[in-house]
């Protein structure tokens, strides 16, 4: 669905995105993630089309972006990071003209149900909360029914509940068969949704693989555990593989002197840091 | 078509946003205005008033609402959209165009200078775009209401002196060449409207065009880069 081969874009003089090649394959999720800066909304917005002026090769459902026409976006849906909505129009009327403008769409109304926006259709955008537009905002990306989804940072700004339902919304879009490129520096949202993530640090990837193999391929999972010894707590930790030879644990189990035990895995945060030495969030 | 529905769109934007309640506040007092004028001064004081604000005021307009527009962020998703520049471009000018001319029917016909509908509407529709035009082209390169105000003051003055001058005292045959005045011409249908309906046109078709140049760009430019 998306064939990326050398690309190389700059703003400046400077090198920035440099010889950058990936694929996504149609009914992914593929994560873009990275700090702020890193080069992420640029890949997007040169896979989206609005930058053209770049080397290399994108092909983006079967078609060399830069030489896109505007039936190109037929089958692109974007949500942006901040809502891009008429504010003294209504939910509904926001959604009419923009459905509008495409050749086929969705049920508003449906859409409008399936982010619980039904009830304030027809209220002033204006009188939205934060959470409310950007529900808004996502399901207007869905409107036309496009083929490829580009979610820029899709549940910042959420409570946990409307955050689940956007994440659902998307994994079902995924089970239709659409593509989708999540932009995020949310670890936890990539971790859940990505097929796929890309570590971008400075334009460049620094790692691409499943969000699993990343995890268990850098660091194992460890064990951590506490105990009192002569009056003092003490934390100890030991890689999951090694449980049984750790006789301080054994002997600790035996006589019931654990304070605590927990397991745990390294974090893609972690794995992030780890890798480029950079903090994702 | 995707035009017709965006000019739908423009028309219900303008409403919800007030435009059209101003344009209805400035048909009433131009034309008790004009019945407050001694019967000699009121033709040219009409044409003056149709000139100078229902043409004229889809440059202002345009200003107002390209910079909400960008204000809302709303040029982000027209960007990703089919929506070609060229579609943007004439859906607003004829948005504005239609309501300019209706107004400028409210105040022409009770003032008595509405002897050709047909030159007196082209006149006004082809200048109101025109101007809407200019305002578009500014309005793509400006991102405050304050830089936008102050970048049509040229425009104003290189479109309004020459057709004033027209008006009211130097009327050469070679003026027609300006906007203007052309617009002048059709709209008192003093004589010479073709050449003046032909003049009008082209520099409409030369602002159209100068303005797809700077949506495209505008829009572009939402990808982060100034081409």
């Amino acid at each position: 669905m998306i064939r990326v081969n050398n690309l190389c874009f700059s703003y400046t003089k400077k090198p920035f995105i440099e010889n950058t090649n990936f694929e996504v394959e149609s009914g992914e999720i593929f994560g873009f993630l990275g700090p702020s800066g890193a080069g992420k909304s640029t890949l997007q917005k040169i896979l989206t089309g609005l930058i053209t002026s770049y080397r290399g090769s994108v092909i983006v459902n079967g078609e060399e972006v830069r030489r896109h026409d505007n039936g190109f976006y037929e089958n692109i849906g974007v949500d942006f990071e901040f809502p891009s909505l008429y504010e003294k129009l209504t939910a509904r009327e926001n959604l009419k003209f923009f459905a509008s403008l495409y050749n086929k769409h969705r049920d508003i109304d449906k859409l409008l149900l399936s982010v619980g926006l039904i009830n304030d259709a027809d209220k002033k955008v204006s009188d939205f909360s934060k959470g409310m537009k950007s529900r808004l905002n996502f399901i207007k990306a869905l409107l036309h029914d496009p083929q490829i989804l580009f979610l820029d940072e899709p549940t910042s700004g959420l409570d946990p509940s409307s955050s689940r339902v956007m994440k659902d919304i998307i994994l079902d879009e995924k089970t239709k068969g659409k593509t989708i490129i999540l932009t995020t520096h949310n670890m936890y949202d990539a971790t859940e949704l990505c097929d796929r993530v890309a570590f971008i640090v400075d334009g460049k990837i620094r790692a691409l693989d499943t969000p699993r193999s990343l995890i268990m391929g850098r660091g194992a999972s460890k064990i951590a555990y506490t105990y009192l010894d002569n009056g003092r707590e003490v934390r100890t930790e030991i890689p999951l593989c090694k449980t049984s030879e750790d006789e301080t644990l054994s002997r600790l189990l035996r006589e019931n002197r654990l304070l605590s035990i927990h397991s745990g895995e390294p974090t893609l945060n972690d794995i992030f840091v780890e890798l480029t030495g950079r903090q994702l969030q | 078509m995707r035009i017709g529905k965006l000019l739908m769109g423009d028309v219900h934007f303008q409403f919800k946003y007030g435009f059209y309640f101003i344009y209805f506040l400035f048909t009433i007092l131009y034309i008790g205005l004009l019945f407050a004028f001694p019967e000699s001064w009121r033709q040219k004081a009409a044409i003056l008033m149709i000139f100078s604000d229902p043409a004229a005021m889809g440059l202002y307009f345009m200003g107002a609402i390209v910079l909400f527009e960008k204000s809302e962020r709303v040029l982000d998703s027209i960007a990703v959209s089919p929506v070609k520049p060229l579609e943007y471009v004439l859906s607003k000018l004829c948005s504005i165009g239609i309501i300019s001319t209706v107004v400028s029917l409210a105040i022409g016909i009770p003032a008595g200078i509405v002897t050709n509908p047909i030159t007196f509407i082209l006149g006004v529709f082809l200048c109101s775009c025109m101007f809407s035009a200019v305002g578009l082209i500014i309005a793509c390169k400006t991102t405050t209401l304050n830089q936008f105000v102050l970048a049509t003051i040229p425009a104003e003055i290189l479109i309004n002196i020459p057709a004033i001058i027209w008006l009211f005292w130097y009327k050469e045959s070679w003026l027609l060449i300006h906007p203007g005045v052309s617009m002048i011409v059709l709209c008192a249908q003093s004589g010479g409207a073709f050449p003046a309906l032909i003049f009008l046109f082209l520099w409409t078709a030369l602002f159209v065009f100068i303005a797809c140049g700077a949506v495209n760009k505008m829009l572009k430019s939402v990808g982060g880069v100034k081409l």
